[in-house]
């Protein structure tokens, strides 16, 4: 009996006295209810300081998982979300997932923007629904719709894989899921504040809530992107689809177009097609958001979330053949002013290559051959690149890689894909025993045709509408190579979260740019050669901007390409224009690009132009579109 | 044996007026103090644990006095009851417990899964507490008039057989915790009545294969005697924080609620836990939790020195028992209320299993409360008629 009473004597000591304070923290943290005060985001403001996205306050509906009732929970969740309209799942998949990582006491949101009278009816029911509170949020707005979706992102409810990875956040915290809302989503989201609720074990509050700290609100994005030449830039491309339409391309369907500040890399519009608008990640339907989410579906609508102009990577085809050009030159293996017979087609080690106009037939000089996109030019040139000695290496790949191709170009927005400049040791790594069974003895080898096609910008190659507005921003501003970026500062946001009124610049970006010290001589020539394409009669797009007022040089092209529509096999060509402008002192570049659009001077010219007028205020007298590469 | 009563009577008729009139010296004081103050100072402790609980915060507080009140009743006429009158009536006694146990799971009212109570007018009642003494009575006269051939193997078989109906009751309605409460008393009287030891040590074997097999065993075979709730609750305590949420809710917020009372305790009104209802069956199972939490070490600490005293007090009963029946008797219902104490004390500090046995004379709760106090009542009564 005394050893019984001792035993209890002993665990009591043990619990009360010994680890009492313990228990009294564990006593306290089960009334205590922390709960996060949102912190309204930051704005994204274009260049002039036009408000792109902010906030819209709401009221939202939280769960806090701990204080459902141990029985009924089912039951009063069932009536929540009928009252709310939100599938139960969503809201009992959430719940456990919150259980499973062992954080009952953070609220689960159970719906964002609910309206008046069902916050009324949950007012006044309090009692019928423990562990349901109600809190203030933010929503997303997007006041321009579908302007620059991909580009600005959206905000998203942190996931469980991100929950691991990143640091310094917690379960339900909302944060940037791609686009300028992910990568500056530090500077963006604020800071939280924290309030204490005191609830008994039903969830009833038992003392007045307690504010420990207030939020801060996050800072101001100012974009360098211009809102009026990004709408332009959208229109573009949608009327260069129809324009392709027009042209019986009927598999044109999609597009990019980028336009940036040659002198400093600033992107000014960054317009990719099919688009959507970023509010439907604001709302939680389903069926809006499948495009975006769901593979399928995503694929029949063509990809609407991806961003073409920096991971949309195509053939660059003709807009290439300045990269060819300057590559050569800077190898002294091609004199500018030396001519070369441009001929229909050329055989090369027995092997027919043609040109994209079967007529030609007229000696050129470098200029010449890039105003009118003559093909076997550029063949004779690749053709020289495959003759070089073993010693010099491969010279066309490194100067591509040193133009930036092939890598990403470190854009401060995503995702973004690096492309590909093909090399020798990249077909003897792709093509093996395992991946090519029958062929991979003779695909493993470079061949003259490997050479010859790359030097036109065809077959394995392939770029995004960033990396080519890149180069040829170096060409504009005379061997530069730029690093593209979207963000010009973070700034201190105004009062009301509306616009900024003399704003107080935090940060402001400037990456660097790097001096290439190229021949000025070579690049003075291909600027030449892209003015005339864009004047001399014969050049692939004078028609479209040989009567604009402001002088824009630029270059077209058609890549081929082979795609799988609607499980049939076509070659179809992607339609490209790459220019920029005033030609004395460029401000400008831009680079458009038309899927399955066909002949760049036909569709891509007259998208790319549009974004030009819009930039200077000035419209082209009439065009005259050309079916020419 | 009728000769013995016989004789009893005899003796005790001469001397009754001289006995009577010695009732005041011959009672034991000192138990009948520290019972009166273990009351005093569980209606203290119910005040504090019950505060939050009723809009009246002496609403159970009040109920409890009048319990106690109307036990202290039964206790006084308990006293006068000469032991014998039960040996007398020991099969009626036995009736009597089967009634009870019979009644309360067929004209029951079912409370949580379980049916224990029955309610008469406007006072609930739960038989399976009377029951406890009334077995103990029983058994005390059944191996007393086997005397003799108490080390007959016959004897201890036949006891065991007589405890098993309502142990098997009990369990049955379900009441887990009270039926290890009535093998405990089985096993007591047995002891103090002089059964041979391997007869209870293959009891207790029985006793332990039992309670492995319906609880590990059994399921594993897919025999499941208890309720899947009910297994859970028993074997969480070994591991709390398997299952916050669930079956170890209890365990985990009763061991709080005892840990954070510290040395001094939180008060009724600081004792969160208590007050905003994390720790469930406060007033009832839980109230050693609760009072722990109140009142710190200190209040734990002169509750459980009260029972070390009442418990001591009563095993000096047993040796002055005048014959083996009291001797039995004082014996069983000393047990008895260790092995209460020693299961919910245990049971709020995480040491012994989840059951729902009342804290002898603190938890809220009129059957448990009288029935304790007539137990005390017998127990004064074999004192008042020692040798």
């Amino acid at each position: 009996m005394l050893a019984a009473f001792a035993v209890l004597f002993f665990r009591l000591w043990a619990l009360q006295v010994l680890s009492g304070s313990q228990f009294l923290q564990a006593a306290e943290n089960n009334q205590q209810r922390p709960q996060p005060i949102a912190a309204p985001r930051g704005p994204i403001t274009d260049r002039f300081g036009r408000v792109l996205v902010t906030n819209a306050p709401g009221t939202a509906v939280q769960i806090t998982p701990a204080d459902l009732p141990k029985h009924g929970a089912y039951a009063e969740l069932r009536r929540l979300t009928a009252i709310l309209h939100v599938p139960l799942t969503d809201v009992t998949t959430q719940i456990a997932k919150a259980k499973h990582l062992g954080d009952t006491l953070t609220p689960v949101t159970v719906k964002d923007f609910v309206r008046e009278p069902q916050i009324r009816y949950l007012y006044e029911h309090q009692s019928e629904f423990p562990g349901v509170t109600i809190a203030n949020s933010f929503l997303r707005r997007y006041k321009f719709g579908d302007l620059a979706a991909q580009l600005l992102g959206y905000v998203g409810e942190i996931s469980s894989t991100q929950l691991e990875q990143m640091h310094g956040y917690r379960l339900g915290d909302k944060i940037g899921q791609g686009g300028i809302e992910a990568s500056y989503d530090k500077f963006l989201r604020g800071k939280a504040g924290l309030k204490q609720a005191f609830v008994d074990s039903l969830g009833r509050p038992t003392r007045p809530i307690e504010v420990k700290s207030l939020p801060v609100p996050g800072f101001a994005v100012r974009l360098t992107l211009d809102a009026k030449l990004q709408r332009a830039a959208q229109k573009a491309i949608v009327d260069g689809i129809n324009r392709a339409q027009a042209n019986q391309q009927w598999y044109a369907n999609a597009g990019a177009i980028v336009a940036l500040d040659p002198r400093d890399g600033a992107i000014r519009a960054l317009a990719s097609y099919p688009t959507y608008d970023p509010a439907v990640y604001a709302g939680r339907r389903k069926r809006d958001l499948a495009p975006l989410i769901d593979p399928k579906v995503a694929e029949a609508a063509d990809f609407p979330a991806l961003n073409r102009a920096l991971a949309g990577v195509y053939p660059p085809g003709s807009t290439w053949k300045p990269v060819t050009a300057l590559a050569a030159m800077e190898e002294h293996i091609l004199d500018p002013n030396a001519s070369l017979h441009c001929t229909g087609q050329l055989t090369i080690d027995k092997q027919v290559f043609k040109n994209w106009d079967p007529f030609a037939n007229q000696w050129m000089t470098l200029p010449t051959a890039i105003a009118q996109s003559c093909d076997t030019y550029f063949y004779q040139v690749g053709k020289r690149f495959y003759d070089l000695p073993a010693d010099r290496g491969q010279p066309l790949q490194k100067w591509a890689k040193s133009f930036g191709f092939g890598q990403p170009s470190g854009v401060d927005v995503g995702p973004e894909e690096p492309g590909l400049v093909p090399t020798i040791k990249w077909r003897q790594q792709t093509y093996t025993k395992k991946t090519d069974p029958y062929g991979w003895q003779i695909d493993r080898l470079w061949k003259s045709g490997d050479s010859v096609q790359l030097a036109i910008g065809q077959k394995d190659l392939q770029v995004t509408p960033l990396q080519m507005a890149r180069f040829y921003a170096l060409l504009a501003n005379g061997g530069k190579l730029v690093t593209p970026h979207v963000v010009a500062d973070i700034e201190q946001p105004g009062p009301d979260n509306g616009p900024i009124s003399g704003p107080l610049v935090l940060r402001r970006f400037q990456p660097p740019t790097k001096e290439l010290n190229l021949d000025p001589a070579a690049i003075s020539v291909l600027r030449d050669g892209l003015f005339q394409a864009t004047h001399s009669g014969s050049g692939t797009s004078s028609g479209v901007f040989g009567n604009f007022p402001i002088g824009v040089a630029g270059k077209t092209g058609t890549a081929e390409k082979i795609v799988t529509v609607h499980d049939s096999t076509v070659l179809t060509n992607t339609s490209w224009w790459c220019g920029f402008g005033p030609f004395a002192g460029p401000t400008l570049v831009v680079c458009a690009v038309i899927e399955n659009g066909g002949f760049g001077g036909a569709v891509a010219a007259p998208a790319a132009l549009q974004v030009f007028e819009q930039y200077f205020g000035k419209k082209a007298s009439g065009i005259a579109t050309k079916q020419a590469d | 044996m009728v000769d013995y009563a016989t004789t009893e009577r005899v003796i005790a008729r001469p001397r009754a007026r001289a006995r009577e009139a010695s009732i005041l010296r011959n009672l034991d004081w000192a138990l009948l103090l520290a019972v009166a103050a273990l009351v005093g100072y569980g209606l203290w402790a119910i005040a504090g644990i019950t505060k939050h609980d009723q809009s009246n915060p002496n609403y159970y507080v009040t109920r409890q006095a009048v319990y106690a009140l109307i036990g202290v009743v039964g206790m006084v006429a308990f006293i006068f009851l000469e032991p014998a009158f039960w040996r007398r009536h020991a099969k009626v006694v036995y009736g009597l417990v089967i009634a009870v146990l019979v009644v309360a799971p067929v004209f029951g009212a079912e409370v949580r899964h379980t049916r224990r109570w029955i309610d008469i007018g406007p006072f609930r009642f739960q038989p399976s507490e009377f029951g406890k003494l009334l077995l103990v009575l029983f058994l005390a006269a059944f191996l007393a008039e086997r005397g003799k051939r108490i080390a007959e193997r016959q004897t201890t078989l036949a006891a065991t057989g007589f405890a098993l109906l309502p142990i098997m009751l009990v369990f049955l309605q379900p009441d887990f915790g009270t039926a290890i409460v009535y093998a405990a008393v089985l096993g007591a009287t047995l002891f103090v009545a002089g059964t041979r030891w391997w007869h209870l040590a293959a009891l207790v074997g029985g006793v332990a294969f039992a309670g492995a097999f319906v609880l590990w065993l059994g399921p594993a075979m897919s025999v499941d005697v208890l309720k899947p709730y009910q297994r859970a609750r028993i074997t969480g305590f070994t591991n709390p924080s398997q299952d916050p949420g669930g079956s170890t809710y209890n365990i985990n917020e009763s061991i709080t609620a005892v840990g954070a009372g510290g040395v001094n305790g939180r008060g009724p009104n600081g004792a969160t836990q208590t007050a905003y209802n994390y720790l469930p069956e406060h007033a009832t199972d839980f109230a050693f939790a609760s009072l722990s939490e109140q009142r710190g070490f200190v209040g734990a600490t002169i509750l459980l020195l009260l029972y070390l005293f009442v418990i001591w007090r009563a095993i000096k009963v047993i040796t002055l028992a005048r014959d083996a029946f009291a001797a039995i008797a004082a014996a069983g219902i000393a047990f008895a209320l260790l092995i209460q104490i020693f299961i919910n004390v245990g049971m709020t500090v995480g040491m012994a299993p989840i059951t729902g046995i009342p804290l002898p004379f603190v938890s809220v709760g009129g059957s448990s409360m009288v029935a304790n106090l007539l137990a005390i009542g017998v127990l004064q009564s074999i004192c008042l008629r020692r040798r």
